[in-house]
Order: structure tokens, then C-alpha cells, then sequence
């Protein structure tokens, strides 16, 4: 036998051959990108090959740790079926599945066609152009759009993210937390309530530092409940699992609310009556008594019996119950209003809508209400602050309905009834405010009020922003958002009825170009064929893809990208609001570098688009959007006449962020720089001075003008969504009424699998094959007794509308009896994937796109639908392995 | 001073980071998982209960692999850890019919990631790790304890569920935990003396 120091060397030669000499072997800090949560990791190469990501520990959002996903990027970097070189279409006709008979081209020769036809639409109409990027790199890809600012169109999209995943949880939670979204604070939260979320379990913005938080309020002793359909990821580690009716999240909420008001008693007096409109006077009309001269909200001040400005500093005494006088008008205090609108949902109605029984919903409301303490207060760093340890929050389950917008307000009014919001213990938006590094004060943002004392974001991921909403006006571009000003990212991009909306309103234009970056949109909205049809729409598709894919079918040109691994970016983390992790502890901003050079013909795209500009001439236009993207100002502001590298940018954005000595380079060495928390950072809502809307009264102006401009063009408008106060409305799937079809399905992110493109990772797919549901189609087991299908058996989900999709079963006790849970956007069927080629199920072929599957506020699409499950005629064919 | 992991039932929610960090480390070819995360469901609707249990060699203190190896192959090396030489080994799978636990892998064959595409340059540098014909397991990453470091799928627990020590220091952290949170191991009947150790969900 060898002794242990021999036995040591021919284990310690990780990354190299047995022998071979050690030329390199350096730690590279750098940011993951298997998913938008931007995590900091280091890369391990020796003799040039990548042998190990890990977790950055040096950074918050790294902390040394890493999810499965992220640390089988090394799989992405060195995948064989990646793309190599620019490739041109030789086949004319395009469709699903219609070979485009790739020819490789030069990138002079890409570059040469794709700047003469771009050249051609500016000429024309530069709103021909439609800008598409992928969910998976934003931020970072939101730096195309300065292109599209440059070029002068307004049509850009992110598709797949926003209408699934946070129109309308990142309009609620910008409008009432300032921020994109938001999670318990799990240092301090003694219960928390989850609808449809899974923060800390593996998904979502901040990932991973998510999951240690996570577990250590379990082990602290949070009381965690989770709302879902499913029992997986946050409620199989939750003390209770309470099973609902797919899509009915408001109607408990509110039930919940009503308990906690009528007749539990338990609200936040002092919260309500300085941190929110719940003082603001209501007219009979709906609409806030305004004072004649300053038009600003007025509250009823109880001591000297007449109606002051909300700002008067007797507000603070305001009344939040009766009714007054004003104007000539009887008005009431938001509060009182909202106190009678939640006596529409006793327990009993609850059960009703969600199945969720009324004992069980008073039971929460009373547990809630209790364990927010209202009242209390803690020491946090030497700062005495409002301690509400309970939390209820919200996320792609709960707000992916047609009744989004009120699904978010409802979920959260809890959360502002007890005042656990941005305080110790409650609900946190992920850092609305930030005071700057030490020396450089920057970035520096916080909330402001407008002209109503409601709260304006002070950080955003976009030029515009929740609150206050901009005037809608009929719309110039694609996808209606100025019409529709919630929205952030509009499905008539891509819906099957975009030709009637834009008939109606008589756009001058119509989409004629694309330049993709990275989006599978085939796979990644709706239903393959709508997409389809809108792609058909267009002359000439550029692609910059790590692959070629079910979207490849439709491009004119493929250019091979280089991958997270090979690029460069200097705020891959930023804003904070977006996935930084919330609470105590440390700022971190790291830069994404390459770990590796890109081989083959791969470039980086967002540097090819640079390039692009310049050579369209658009030089003092790109600058310029630059500028106003990264806000530089002063000596690092890019000269409109220059000509700049993506390094020399990342350069200036990172000087102007943190001083001249703390470039690139120096970054590039150090990967990340951190700095301590204050608690008026994180906990910000006492030391700042605006309130949020429990009574959301623009959403009715905002009704009446977006709804005017619907009827004059004849499109059909529902005013219900646009009420001051929260309901709960069905989804297109409530309203079924074939009995054969009697059961909702809905998707669900997966741990190990998440967005199109890790499908083709065969470390991930290895372990998804070995998960019991990541590739299954679950149904709980009753159900699947009843309809006489076994665990195992292939089958088809097929919609009252006629759609249909394959997969096979697993059978679960952990799913509600009316769901069928599929996981994450799967299905491949490219040829150019094999490893994702035929795994999993396509759920998002069941989806409707069209408008009446839509948000009408925040033009979310509705992902749930009514389906039957029949047997497969077809046992023996794959079905999603 | 006898090495040993207590992994946190309650703290991991089975984001399957171990079985992929080892996996990584290692270079293990496809089908190899010297980690795994084995989830499973128990009771019935409306209150079932998800388990995710995370498993992995057992280091056992009677090791039945060691005893069942007829080359020495199967070793004990420094501080309990148990090893195979690969260069003993002669493939006859003793180790996989003795071990309780199935945490072995035979290497019939070389397998690549990519099938027929042939290695990638990080399974080229990983390859000479695992040679065909032999038996592989989990070694606590004896590479990284020779550095300092704790093995990679405990450095790398986003839930922060594991804990590596000294299992014979009734001080260190993991026996402290084992104590404090009545530790179990997994088939305690097969007498094996397993040093991973399990905190309950």
C-alpha cells in the first residue's frame, strides 16, 4: 500500500493530467448567469481550462456557496453543440420546424447584410425595429435597449419575463415596497406567510444567499405557511402547506384582511395613519377629497373638526374611521372605505372561491395578526425601530393570473394592516434604499413622495416607473405599453391578436426587423403557433445565441455569443433592488469578466451591437443612452463624438461609481466591492418620508383614460380591474363551464432547471432525470385514481381551447386535487440540443396569448388553464423521459 | 481523531448543490454521484410530508467495503477516512455487494458528457482521475483536507446544512450537534458505524 503523501498526490491533481506540469492555476471572480439572479462566483482555471465555479466568498450575493445550476455552468462553457461561426439562412421559407439550411458566413459578411438592413428601417421607420433579450441575462442585458434608444425605437422586450414573471409582482411590489420584489425578513420574521413563492427555496432573485437565510430562520423558529397548489420546494419545508384552488390567491387574502380588520380588530393605527393614504378622505365618488387651492389630498383632522392637508402636521391625528363632511360631500377615511369592501369576503367566501376552508382561513389571520406584534418595537444597531416580525409575501405563483395586479395588492394589504413593511421582522422590498459606498457615496437612492405624499422608486431596472403612472396615450409602439402604463413588458409583442389591437389603433408602422439576443420566445410566452404567426410578421431576424434553437427557425442570421464565462460587465448585480439579498449585512457590487477567451468565432454581443452602432453612425446616440443608462456624469461621462470599448465603459461606469482609483483594473483583480448595511438603509421606512396607497385611487383615473382610448377604438375594456380597492376576479380557467375539463394546470420553477436554456446542460438534466418531478407532470393521487392513470403513464393535458401537450405522470399526495404542476420550460425539440432534445414538457404550448388571457393593468399573462388528462394512445414514446 | 459530516435535515431543502459540487470537484463521469439528494414523499393529502434526504459514503468505522475488498484496495486512511487505492483495485465489485448504503460506482467503461461529441477540456483534465475497470467512491475530498479545506459539497451548502469535524472531539461542532440534536446515522441495524451523521427535518 502507498502511504498517505503518495496516496495525496494522485488525488490532488485536480484539473490537469496525471503529471502534466502546473503552468496556470488562478481563481477568477467573475458572476454567475445560469439565471437572472447574479450571484458572484470565482472560476478555477488551470492550464487554461475551467475546473471549478464556486461561489464568490468574498461577495454577499456569492457568500462561497453556489446552486446546482450555477455550478454546472462549466457544462454551458464547454458544450460541443454551441454555436461556432455566423450562420445564413438559405431556405426562404420559414416555420416551425423547417430546416433553414444554415450556411456558414463570415462575421464581415453577417455584420455587412445586418448593417445594410438596418440602415433600410432607419431609413424608413427605426420603430420597424424590434429588440428582443432574454430573462436570464438581465441586468446585464438591459444594456441592449441603450441600442434601441440609439436607433430610435421603442419596441423592445424582454420575452417570457414580465408577462410571466413580475408585471405584476414588480409593479406591486415597486408601488408599495420600492422595489422589485420582496421576501420576509428572515433575520428577524417570526411567521411568514408565502402565496406562490418560493424566496429561500431555490428559484427567484437572490437565489442562493436566499437559501441560507432561509434555513436559518427554520432553525431560529419562523413559522412558515405556504399558499400554493403544490407541496414542493418552500412548502415541503414549511410547518404548514395550505392547498389552493389554482389562481384564487386574492380571494384569500382578502378573507384574511377581513378577518384581521372586522373581526379580529387587528390593525396598525400609527402605521395607517403616516405611512399610508388609509387617512386620505374618499368622495362618494371614489375619488380623494382634494383641497380647492393646492390639490392635495385632505384627511379629517378629528381635534379641530375640519378637513386638513394630508402634509398638515395635525395629520398625524387624522381620523381612519366615520364619515365627514367636505365640500358638501359625505366622505370617509380610505381606511373606513376599505373596511367596508373587505366585509365582501367573510371567511365563508374565502372558502368559496380558494377551497381553502373558513376555519383554516381565520386560523392564519389570527396567527398573522398575533404574531406581528403591532405595536413594538426593537434595538437594531443602536437604532430603536417598529418591530412587526410577520410577513406575507407574493411571486410568480400568485401574480401569474389575470387578476395579477389585484392578486399582489390583496396579498400584500396584509402585510400594511399589521405595518410589517420595510420594518424590522415584516416584509422587505430587496433594498429600496441605499446610502453609497463610504467614499464614493454612490449609488445613492431612496424613495420620494409625489405630489400626493405617495412613494416614487428611487432605484428602478427601467426608465419608467410603477408609480406614479404615466398618462396613458394611444401608443407608438408595439406592444401598447404606453396605453397600458403598469406593464412592463407586453405579450402583444407576440399575442395572437397584435394585428387587430394595432388595426384599431391605426399604428403607422409595423415590426419588420429583430434583433434577438438569446431568447427562445417560441418556447419561452405562449403557445408555440401564436409566436410563431408574429415572427412570420418579420423581414429579417438577427439571433445572437449560444445555440441554435426552436427561435432559429425563424432568424436570418445566427451569430455564436460569447457565453456569461467569456464576457465583460460592469454592473451584473445592479440595481440592488433587483436580486441583491435583503436585510443586514453587506453591499456588494461585483463585475462580470471573462474567465475564459471565447473560442471558435464567438464574440460578445453586446460588444458586436456596440460596434454596430458605431459603424451605423449612431455613435453620439449610443453614447448618450449609455450615459443616461449607467447616469454618468462629470469626467467619466462618454463623449457624444467618442468611440469606447465595452472595456473602456465598464471602465468609467465603475470610476463614476466608486472614485478613479477603483477602475476596471481594479476590479478585475478584486471582483467585488463590499461595504457595511445601516439599519435606515434596510429598515427605511420609518426615516423615510412617503406613504403607499392600501387605496389605490389612480388606478381609477388611470381606468377611465385607458379605458376611453380602448372604446374609441372599439377594443373591449374591463373597468372591474381598475378599482381603488383589490378583488378577486376570475381567470379565463374559472369561467369553463365543459365539466370534461376539470382540472388547472400551472407551472412551477424548478430548483435544478430553470428558464429554456439549462435544458441543455447534461449535468442538469442528468440530475433532473433523477428528481422525481422536475420532468413529470404531477397529479395528486386521488385524482389520478379517479381517472383510472397510473404514476408512470404517459398522457395528454389538453385544454378546453384544443391544445394539448405530453408528458408523463407522477403521481403526488402533495399537489391540491383540481392542479396538475409542471415544472419549468421544458420540451426541446431541436435537433441543435440534444440533451434537452425531448425532456420534460412543453407547458407553455397550453397558454393563450391574446389579450383576453391578459392583465388589462399590467398586461400580465394569465398561466393557468383548464384542462382534462387523458391516456396517451401511445405508451411506449418517450414523453418527457 | 475520527473525520465525520452531520448534515442538518431541517436547514437543506434539496437545491441538489452537493450532488452537483462533488460532481464537479471530482470530474465523475455521467451516471456517477459520489453525493446524491434522494427526495421521497410520506403521507397523504392534505398533509403529506416531502423528505429530501442527502446521502453519500458513510466513512463507516466497520467498514464492510474494507473488509469485503480482497486486495486492500479498500482502505481506512488518515483519520478514518475511507479510500480506495485505484491502482489495487482489480474491479470485482466486493466493496458494491458488502456496502449498505449503494455509494459506490464501478467505471465499466469511459462515458463522456456529450456522448459521441466526444470529451470536453475539463472532462479531458478530469479523465485521469478515473480510470476504467475500477470501483469509486466519496473520499471527503482528502485533496481539499490536505489544503485546509472542508470537502466540497460542505463549502459549498447554500443552506449551510453540513458540518465537517472530528467526530472524536467531544468539543468539535459536528459532536456537539449529534449530541444536542440527537444525531442518528442511517441503518444503524447493519452495525457498520457510519460517521455520517443526520439532524432531523
Amino acid at each position: 500500500m502507498k502511504d498517505t503523501r503518495q496516496e495525496l498526490e494522485a488525488v490532488m491533481h485536480a484539473g490537469r493530467a496525471l503529471g502534466e506540469e502546473i503552468r496556470e492555476d488562478v481563481w477568477i471572480p467573475s458572476v454567475c448567469t445560469i439565471c437572472y439572479g447574479g450571484c458572484a462566483i470565482r472560476a478555477h482555471r488551470v492550464n487554461g481550462t475551467i475546473v471549478k465555479i464556486e461561489g464568490n466568498p468574498a461577495s454577499p450575493t456569492g457568500s462561497g456557496r453556489l446552486c446546482a445550476k450555477g455550478i454546472a455552468g462549466i457544462m454551458i462553457l464547454y458544450d460541443p453543440h454551441r454555436l461556432k461561426t455566423p450562420l445564413r439562412r438559405t431556405n426562404p421559407q420559414k416555420g416551425i420546424g423547417i430546416d433553414p439550411g444554415w450556411k456558414p458566413i463570415s462575421w464581415e459578411e453577417a455584420l455587412t447584410e445586418t448593417a445594410a438592413r438596418l440602415e433600410k428601417v432607419r431609413a424608413e421607420d427605426p420603430r420597424q425595429l424590434v429588440l428582443q433579450v432574454t430573462t436570464t441575462m438581465a441586468p446585464s442585458s438591459l444594456l441592449f435597449f441603450t441600442f434601441g434608444w440609439a436607433f430610435g425605437t421603442p419596441n423592445m422586450w424582454v420575452a417570457g419575463g414580465g408577462v410571466h414573471c413580475g408585471n405584476g409582482a414588480h409593479a406591486a411590489g415597486g408601488i408599495t415596497h420600492a422595489s422589485w420584489s420582496v421576501v420576509p425578513d428572515f433575520k428577524h420574521c417570526n411567521y411568514a406567510i408565502y402565496f406562490g413563492a418560493s424566496k429561500g427555496h431555490g428559484a427567484g432573485h437572490a437565489a442562493t444567499p436566499n437559501i441560507a437565510q432561509a434555513a436559518d430562520a427554520r432553525e431560529r423558529g419562523m413559522r412558515m405557511v405556504v399558499v400554493d397548489p403544490m407541496c414542493n420546494f418552500a412548502a415541503a419545508k414549511a410547518n404548514e402547506w395550505v392547498p389552493i384552488r389554482v389562481g384564487t390567491d386574492a380571494a384569500l387574502a382578502l378573507a384574511m384582511a377581513n378577518c384581521l380588520v372586522n373581526e379580529l380588530g387587528i390593525y396598525d393605527v400609527e402605521y395607517l395613519r403616516t405611512k399610508t393614504d388609509a387617512i386620505y378622505l374618499v368622495r362618494p365618488n371614489g375619488r380623494y377629497a382634494r383641497d380647492a387651492a393646492s390639490g392635495k389630498p385632505l384627511v379629517w383632522d378629528a381635534g379641530a373638526g375640519a378637513a386638513k392637508t394630508y402634509d398638515d402636521p395635525a395629520a398625524t391625528s387624522a381620523a381612519l374611521e366615520g364619515e365627514y363632511r367636505v365640500n358638501g360631500e359625505p366622505c370617509k377615511p380610505a381606511f373606513a372605505v376599505l373596511r367596508d369592501h373587505l366585509k365582501k369576503y367573510p371567511a365563508e367566501e374565502g372558502e368559496r372561491i380558494s377551497g381553502v376552508a373558513a376555519a383554516t382561513i381565520r386560523r392564519l389571520a389570527r396567527e398573522f395578526g398575533a404574531a406581528a406584534r403591532v405595536g413594538s418595537t426593537i434595538v437594531v444597531d443602536g437604532v430603536t425601530l417598529p418591530y412587526r416580525p410577520a410577513s406575507a409575501i407574493f411571486f410568480r405563483g400568485a401574480q401569474g393570473h389575470k387578476n395579477s395586479m389585484y392578486n399582489c395588492f390583496a396579498i400584500d394589504l396584509l402585510n400594511h394592516i399589521v405595518g410589517a413593511a420595510d420594518v424590522v421582522g415584516g416584509t422587505l422590498g430587496f433594498n429600496p434604499v441605499c446610502h453609497g459606498h463610504p467614499e464614493s457615496g454612490r449609488p445613492r437612492y431612496q424613495p420620494r413622495p409625489d405630489r400626493d405624499g405617495l412613494m416614487a422608486v428611487g432605484s428602478w431596472m427601467l426608465p419608467h416607473v410603477p408609480y406614479p403612472p404615466a398618462e396613458p396615450r394611444r401608443p407608438d409602439s408595439v406592444g401598447f405599453t404606453e396605453l397600458f402604463p403598469l406593464s412592463h413588458v407586453s405579450p402583444l409583442m407576440a399575442s395572437s391578436d397584435q394585428e387587430q389591437w394595432w388595426q384599431r389603433f391605426d399604428l403607422p408602422y409595423r415590426p419588420k426587423m429583430m434583433i434577438n439576443y438569446g431568447a427562445n420566445s417560441i418556447m419561452s410566452v405562449g403557445n408555440k403557433e401564436a409566436v410563431a404567426r408574429s415572427l412570420k410578421n418579420f423581414d429579417f431576424i438577427v439571433s445572437f445565441d449560444l445555440f441554435l434553437n426552436e427561435f432559429s427557425d425563424f432568424a436570418d442570421i445566427v451569430l455564436p455569443d460569447a457565453s456569461y464565462l467569456e464576457v465583460f460587465d460592469p454592473r451584473p448585480n445592479f440595481p440592488f433592488i433587483f436580486n441583491h439579498p435583503a436585510g443586514m449585512g453587506e453591499w456588494g457590487w461585483p463585475i462580470r469578466q471573462p474567465v475564459a477567451e471565447p473560442t471558435h468565432e464567438r464574440r460578445s454581443a453586446r460588444e458586436v451591437l456596440l460596434g454596430l452602432a458605431y459603424r451605423l453612425g449612431l455613435g453620439p446616440e449610443i453614447n448618450m443612452a449609455i450615459n443616461a443608462f449607467y447616469g454618468l456624469d462629470g469626467p467619466q461621462m462618454l463623449d457624444p463624438a467618442g468611440t469606447y470599448s465595452l472595456e473602456e465603459i465598464c471602465d468609467r461606469e465603475l470610476k463614476h461609481k466608486f472614485g478613479p482609483a477603483r477602475g476596471l483594473d481594479w476590479f478585475k483583480e478584486h471582483g467585488v466591492i463590499t461595504w457595511p448595511k445601516k439599519a435606515q438603509e434596510v429598515y427605511w421606512r420609518p426615516f423615510v418620508d412617503v406613504r403607499i396607497p392600501i387605496y389605490h385611487e389612480y388606478l381609477m383615473e388611470l381606468g377611465e383614460r385607458t379605458g376611453k382610448l380602448c372604446e374609441a377604438a372599439g377594443m373591449r375594456f374591463d373597468p372591474r380591474y381598475y378599482g381603488p380597492l383589490p378583488e378577486w376576479l376570475p381567470c379565463p380557467s374559472h369561467e369553463v363551464k365543459d365539466a370534461a375539463f376539470d382540472l388547472y394546470a400551472f407551472y412551477y420553477r424548478d430548483a435544478i432547471q430553470v428558464n429554456g436554456f439549462t435544458m441543455e446542460n447534461p449535468w442538469l438534466d442528468e440530475v433532473a432525470r433523477m428528481d422525481p418531478f422536475s420532468y413529470r407532470i404531477a397529479v395528486n393521487a386521488e385524482t389520478a385514481r379517479r381517472k383510472g392513470v397510473q404514476d408512470g403513464e404517459a398522457v395528454w393535458v389538453e385544454t378546453s381551447t384544443g391544445r394539448r401537450v405530453a408528458g408523463r405522470l407522477r403521481v403526488t399526495e402533495g399537489i391540491q386535487p383540481e392542479a396538475v404542476g409542471i415544472a419549468a420550460c421544458a420540451g426541446h425539440w431541436t435537433e441543435h440540443q440534444p440533451i434537452a432534445r425531448g425532456k420534460g414538457v412543453f407547458f407553455n404550448d397550453l397558454l393563450e396569448l391574446d389579450f383576453e388571457h391578459t392583465s388589462p393593468v399590467n398586461l400580465n399573462l394569465d398561466l393557468c388553464a383548464k384542462v382534462r388528462i387523458t391516456r396517451h394512445e401511445d405508451q411506449h414514446a418517450a414523453h418527457g423521459a | 481523531m475520527r473525520l465525520g459530516m452531520v448534515i442538518d435535515l431541517k436547514r437543506c431543502m434539496a437545491c441538489y448543490g452537493c450532488q452537483m459540487s462533488c460532481k464537479a470537484e471530482h470530474g465523475t463521469p455521467p451516471g456517477v454521484f459520489f453525493a446524491r439528494v434522494l427526495k421521497r414523499e410520506e403521507g397523504h393529502y392534505p398533509t403529506p410530508r416531502m423528505l429530501f434526504l442527502p446521502v453519500l459514503c458513510n466513512h463507516c468505522s466497520d467498514a464492510p467495503c474494507v473488509s469485503a475488498c480482497p486486495t486492500g484496495a479498500s482502505h481506512y486512511a488518515e483519520h478514518g477516512i475511507v479510500d480506495i487505492d485505484k491502482d489495487m483495485c482489480v474491479g470485482c465489485r466486493a466493496c458494491m455487494m458488502a456496502c449498505p448504503y449503494n455509494n459506490r460506482y464501478f467505471l465499466d467503461e469511459r462515458r463522456y458528457y456529450f456522448g459521441e461529441a466526444g470529451p470536453t477540456p475539463y472532462e479531458e483534465a478530469c479523465s485521469d482521475r478515473h480510470p476504467e475497470g475500477v470501483v469509486m467512491k466519496c473520499n471527503f475530498c482528502r485533496h481539499r483536507l490536505a489544503e485546509g479545506k472542508d470537502p466540497a459539497c460542505v463549502e459549498n451548502c447554500a443552506a449551510k446544512a453540513r458540518t465537517f469535524g472530528d467526530l472524536d472531539d467531544p468539543e468539535s461542532i459536528v459532536s456537539r450537534l449529534i449530541k444536542e440534536r440527537g444525531g442518528f446515522t442511517l441503518h444503524p441495524e447493519a452495525g457498520t458505524g457510519p460517521n455520517v451523521y443526520y439532524l432531523g427535518p
